[in-house]
């Protein structure tokens, strides 16, 4: 089960993610948040209420940050969970995505 | 579209007289159940956390590989973890390698030749009869390794399988190798079912050296 909500902020398109993002929800994930990169130059995935996140939920992000660089957009991961950022410290993606304790804006 | 399972058995495929490439025996054992699981998450199957594996969907996909892994998954729920599943394939020696040599004959990449070395030894080879999907797969191989961009989700699969297979000098030469080793490591660990994959190798690899030093 995930919510998603978007909402533009200082220049940023912001997309909270709220819930699990797993082989369940990862396409309707990746599908909102591919949107909101197509549409905005600038896209921050709020993950502060994101409770878990499976390796199908981890591709979703990543094609979304490949979605953003292709387009020469910014892509943020921000404010995850302690949980969820060590999923993402495990599986090294701290290297090839921008992620940050805060949002942004 | 070729399987995880068949590309990287295609790629193993030497291009000039059909032969089987691999440098590392058990590692590639490991790698092409590593291929199967990928083909599972890839087909919505089963997905994976940082240890366990959950199946979403027992339907059949129409492969008969998977199919076949797929049920054996459903038919022991007791195993949680990846590494307990990598385990537990890897042991099973199904021929992952003949089901995807099969497959591709009959897709018409390649053919099966037999022979006799010295009148006595079997020899079989698997010479391309169409060499533009090996190419495609060494061309998408390179360009995810060569790039700095991020790649597609079955690009780093493909490269996190082919580097513990010992596959990558078949396509790039050695100092490139060498030189794009933080890339390869990086696209190597970002899926569990790879690292775990890895794992497993070298836990095999250190059992085997143990086990060397007793004979000693």
């Amino acid at each position: 089960m995930i919510q998603l909500t978007e909402e533009t902020k200082a220049g940023w398109c912001v997309v909270s993610v709220r819930g699990r993002a797993d082989a369940e929800s990862a396409e309707q994930l990746e599908t909102a948040l591919r949107a909101a990169v197509e549409h905005n130059s600038r896209v921050a995935a709020d993950l502060s209420h994101l409770d878990y996140v499976s390796s199908a939920g981890l591709r979703a992000f990543i094609q979304t940050a490949r979605a953003a660089e292709s387009r020469q957009g910014e892509f943020a991961i921000c404010s995850p969970t302690p949980s969820v950022r060590r999923v993402f410290d495990m599986s090294g993606l701290h290297q090839i995505l921008k992620i940050q304790g805060g949002l942004p804006c | 579209m070729l399987t995880m399972l068949e590309e990287v058995v295609l790629l193993a495929v030497d291009e000039r007289n059909g032969g089987l490439r691999s440098t590392r025996e058990y590692s590639t054992a490991y790698g092409l159940v590593g291929a199967v699981f990928f083909d599972l998450a890839l087909a919505g199957k089963i997905d994976t956390d940082t240890e366990e594996v959950q199946i979403i969907d027992t339907t059949p996909t129409g492969n008969a590989t998977l199919d076949r892994v797929l049920a054996h998954m459903a038919a022991r729920p007791h195993l949680k973890t990846v590494t307990a599943w990598i385990e537990e394939i890897f042991h099973e020696r199904s021929d992952l390698e003949g089901e995807a040599l099969a497959s591709l004959i009959a897709s018409g990449i390649i053919r099966h030749e037999k022979s006799k070395l010295l009148w006595i030894i079997d020899v079989e080879r698997f010479p391309l009869v169409d060499n533009k999907p090996q190419q495609h797969v060494r061309l998408r191989l390179a360009q995810a390794i060569l790039s700095d961009e991020i790649p597609e989700t079955r690009d780093i699969m493909l490269v996190s399988i082919a580097e513990p297979c010992g596959l990558l000098p078949f396509v790039l030469s050695d100092d490139t190798i060498a030189l794009r080793r933080t890339r390869i490591q990086l696209l190597s660990t970002l899926e569990t079912i790879s690292r775990k994959v890895s794992d497993a190798i070298i836990n095999l690899e250190s059992a085997l050296r143990q086990s060397m030093t007793r004979v000693v």
